[in-house]
């Protein structure tokens, strides 16, 4: 008789796999109900967080003391704030409502905050607003968006760019060299993917068919691919070949959520049922392992991406689950997934929990959105 | 055998070995074997090293004792049946001077976040460099809080002085660091990316003052977190979160002219009115050393050198630099991000502790001679460890404050073999935890949540002074120093 655990591979223990968040650090209190996403800047030093009060704010990350504050959605939520990548300059985009806002908060030094400025200004030179496309009848076709000054009020605060689309904007995603980024307006039908470009203030919607309702987009991180997720299929085009490169069929009924291993070739998945999914994308379209832990939906995934084998999923039951995933290099093998810890302490409101979660850029720290109003810095 | 062996040595005597590394206490040849009873602590041992027979100390010194790195914190019959050891058994008895539990004493209520303190006495750094003088009773309290302002402080909790605003020359967002540099000059650091040298003046009758600005220092291209001074040569050291570290002159005329784009208030600044708009002589660094690689979170000068300087940074790295040469000397890699250091000048000449984003404080021999790096490692902080100040009255004494909402006394001489988990090598555990007194004995918050610690600062005439989330400046001193303590 074989004792039938013996076949199992032999996991390390978590004590083995340290480094990993296991403590609540800093607290971030100040939004009015809801906070639905967050930020850690390229440069480990600010956070920024945007929620159901409107208000885009930026925190230091270590003390949890808030720096900036600036009301961009009058009585729309801030559903996504995100930083521009790079260190050549400070900038934060953020969406409320149909707005996307590109700003420079007011914490950076005079150099960078006019090399941030400049970046967001150059395109106002291309003037794309001024051509519009004529429809067949001959009549002036609407723009997909508009660029435009967001007024006195918010200038003055730092909030520089206003970009209207025409339905409530829920995901914004940058390519790494920090001129493109896509946008996801799930009720936007044709234009629900735009794909924005800085320096000439343009945006493009690069699908004239979906297969289905877009749930979140990503830039694939060394290579001229971009993934969008629909309800139930993540697609990956090549964006120079203009072609559908691979269907991934991830199991899941309904996609929150997913996130491209910094490797390339790995990818997580998070589903509102309940389910978590690694893909190893040489091997299958299918998933490679696939995870129930949470008694909620679970709304966020992400990959550590300095260089820890960590990841990290957060969900509606109020807990975020971090993992080791280490991606071996061998063709053969597969990666090796551990879950080491669960962090608890965000309150569940109204059946919602952790919103949405970033890593640090260098250290084995991650940060969480609670629909409870705080932010909380796990170290 | 130990068992029937401690039963008949109950209340029986036990032969100790009484021992110090302090000369000036040391007993008598003779007098270093004794047989006292095992029913005694501390207290009671402590009495009989003072009697007329032993030390025959004039005025009681209050000792604590050592027994294998331990501090002794039961009757010597305890620690003989804990440590399964008959009272045949000679006991080495290692005697230091007693750390005086540090008791509440006074807190002096902000508008704001207090980010750090500074004590100025007459036998503080500042009070004691040449031909600088405090009188007993005129110690200052300084500290520096997140609304921009600075003040300063008699010991009553009166505030003497505070900075001006930024419409007049004042820093234009949060202060982070502040240092006498002697009792009318006082330099800070702030998140406006400046540090500003200050000139302070008392009335006559010390119950009023004034805090103006006399120099602007502009170079950094992120927030200050960390400045320290060098009275003597007028030399101010800063750490910054942009990953360099700077060193200036208080000197207007030899400090070099600043950079204009470092000068030039971005546009949102303007719009916001956050420039200052005086005539506040603007200057640049003598030097900028960059070679971390994430942002130095304090820099401090060699306290018996000047000319060299230590860093700490959240890139893991202790740095040593020749400031002579603006070249960077050394490299001590650790494993954690490293928010706080402070120099032991006693021990050693370059012996360092450096809190962590990890929840301990590391201790590094920082000679490049040194065979091994990592001295000591202090564990019982539950979060980040933010600020950290040596004991004025012992070289093995040091005190830290925390996120966790605590700042904990550490002795060096009291350690014991870490666990695996620990990473073996020597672990010191507090001697001390000081609680806030703000807190009220409540538990503690998550993440430290409204009362964090931010500055802490040691002084032998002041005692203890710590601020923090609580928007208060605490002061703790040993007291009742004769008395007998509970275990
Ligand atoms: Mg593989």
């Amino acid at each position: 008789n074989i004792d039938p655990a013996s076949l199992l591979p032999k996991l390390p223990k978590p004590e083995e796999l340290k480094p990993f968040p296991t403590v609540c650090s800093t607290l971030f209190r100040g939004h009015e109900g809801r906070v639905r996403s967050l930020a850690i800047d390229p440069l480990g030093v600010w956070l920024a967080s945007g929620g159901d009060d409107g208000t885009v704010r930026v925190w230091e990350l270590l003390t949890g003391r808030q720096l900036w504050s600036a009301n961009i959605g009058d009585e729309e939520a801030v559903n996504v704030v995100r930083w521009r990548p790079g260190r050549d300059a400070v900038i934060l985009s953020a969406a409320a409502g149909e707005d996307i806002y590109l700003l420079v908060p007011p914490v950076v030094d005079p150099e960078t905050e006019t090399a941030s400025r400049d970046l967001l200004d150059a395109g106002f030179g291309y003037a794309t607003n001024a051509t519009q496309a004529l429809t067949a009848n001959g009549q002036k076709k609407e723009p997909v968006a508009k660029w435009t000054r967001p007024g006195f009020r918010l200038e003055d605060e730092g909030v520089l760019i206003k970009i209207t689309v025409r339905t409530t904007v829920k995901v914004i995603s940058w390519h790494r060299r920090g001129d493109f980024f896509s946008t996801v307006s799930p009720t936007a039908q044709k234009s629900a993917v735009a794909i924005h470009t800085l320096s000439k203030h343009l945006t493009q919607i690069p699908f004239r068919r979906l297969p289905g309702i877009p749930q979140t987009v990503q830039f694939h991180p060394s290579r001229p691919l971009f993934f969008v997720a629909t309800q139930r299929t993540i697609r990956s085009y090549d964006l120079q070949k203009q072609e559908l490169v691979k269907i991934i069929q991830p199991g899941a009924r309904w996609i929150s959520s997913f996130d491209i291993h910094p490797g390339g070739d790995n990818l997580i998945v998070g589903s509102y049922d309940r389910r978590l999914l690694w893909h190893d994308l040489d091997l299958s379209t299918r998933p490679y392992k696939t995870m129930r832990f949470h008694s909620k939906a679970i709304r966020a995934v992400k990959y550590h991406k300095g260089g820890f084998p960590l990841f990290a999923d957060a969900s509606d039951d109020g807990s975020l689950q971090i993992f080791h995933g280490k991606v071996v290099s061998d063709m053969m093998e597969n990666a090796t997934i551990v879950p080491v810890k669960v962090l608890k302490g965000h309150k569940v409101k109204s059946a919602l929990g952790v919103m949405d979660i970033d890593w640090h850029p260098r250290e084995p720290w991650c940060v969480s959105a609670g629909a409870d109003g705080t932010c909380r810095l796990w170290m | 055998m130990a068992d029937s062996g401690a039963q008949s040595s109950r209340y029986g005597p036990v032969q100790v070995h009484f021992i110090t590394n302090s000369p000036d206490i040391e007993l008598p040849e003779g007098k270093r074997q004794l047989l006292v009873p095992t029913n005694v602590r501390r207290y009671g041992l402590s009495q009989i090293l003072n009697s007329e027979s032993m030390l025959d100390t004039p005025a009681p010194i209050p000792f604590d004792f050592l027994i294998n790195g331990t501090f002794l914190r039961t009757t010597l019959e305890e620690y003989l049946t804990t440590n399964g050891l008959s009272s045949e058994t000679t006991l080495n008895l290692q005697y230091v001077r007693s750390l005086i539990p540090p008791l509440f004493e006074a807190s002096f209520e902000h508008d704001d976040w207090v980010s750090c303190v500074d004590i100025l006495s007459g036998s503080s750094r500042a009070g004691t460099w040449d031909g600088n003088e405090v009188a007993a009773g005129q110690e200052r309290i300084l500290s520096g809080s997140y609304d921009g302002l600075l003040r300063v402080w008699n010991k009553s909790g009166q505030t003497i002085a505070t900075s001006t605003a930024s419409s007049a020359g004042g820093h234009t967002v949060s202060i982070k660091s502040a240092k006498f540099i002697s009792p009318t000059q006082i330099a800070s650091s702030s998140l406006d990316r400046t540090i500003r040298v200050w000139k302070y003046n008392e009335a006559e009758d010390h119950f009023s003052g004034d805090l103006k600005p006399v120099l602007e220092l502009y170079g950094h291209k992120g927030g200050i977190e960390s400045i320290d001074v060098h009275g003597p040569s007028n030399r101010i050291l800063s750490a910054s979160t942009d990953g360099s570290i700077g060193l200036w002159t208080t000197l207007k005329n030899s400090a070099p002219a600043a950079d204009s784009t470092f000068l030039t208030s971005g546009p949102t600044a303007k719009r916001r009115k956050l420039t200052t708009s005086t005539s506040t002589p603007q200057r640049g660094p003598l030097s900028m050393l960059s070679s971390h690689t994430a942002p130095v979170t304090a820099a401090i000068f060699n306290p018996l050198d000047s000319t060299v300087a230590y860093s700490a940074s959240q890139d893991h790295t202790i740095r040593t630099f020749d400031l002579t040469t603006s070249t960077l000397v050394d490299t001590r890699t650790t494993s954690h991000p490293l928010l706080s250091l402070t120099a032991l000048p006693g021990i050693s000449t370059q012996l360092l502790a450096a809190g962590t984003s990890a929840r301990h404080i590391t201790l590094l021999d920082s000679r490049i001679s040194a065979q091994s790096t990592q001295v000591m490692t202090l564990r019982g902080h539950t979060n980040k460890i933010v600020s950290i100040c040596h004991d004025p009255k012992s070289n093995y004494g040091l005190v830290s404050g925390s996120h966790d909402g605590t700042c904990r006394v550490w002795d060096l001489r009291s350690s014991r073999t870490g666990t695996k988990d620990e990473g073996n090598g020597l672990v010191g555990e507090a001697v001390y935890v000081v609680e806030r007194d703000s807190q009220k004995g409540g538990k503690r918050p998550v993440g430290g949540e409204g009362i964090k610690v931010f500055g802490v600062a040691w002084d032998k005439d002041v005692g203890i002074v710590s601020g923090g989330e609580d928007k208060m400046v605490q002061v703790n001193r040993g007291r009742g120093v004769t008395r007998p303590d509970n275990p």
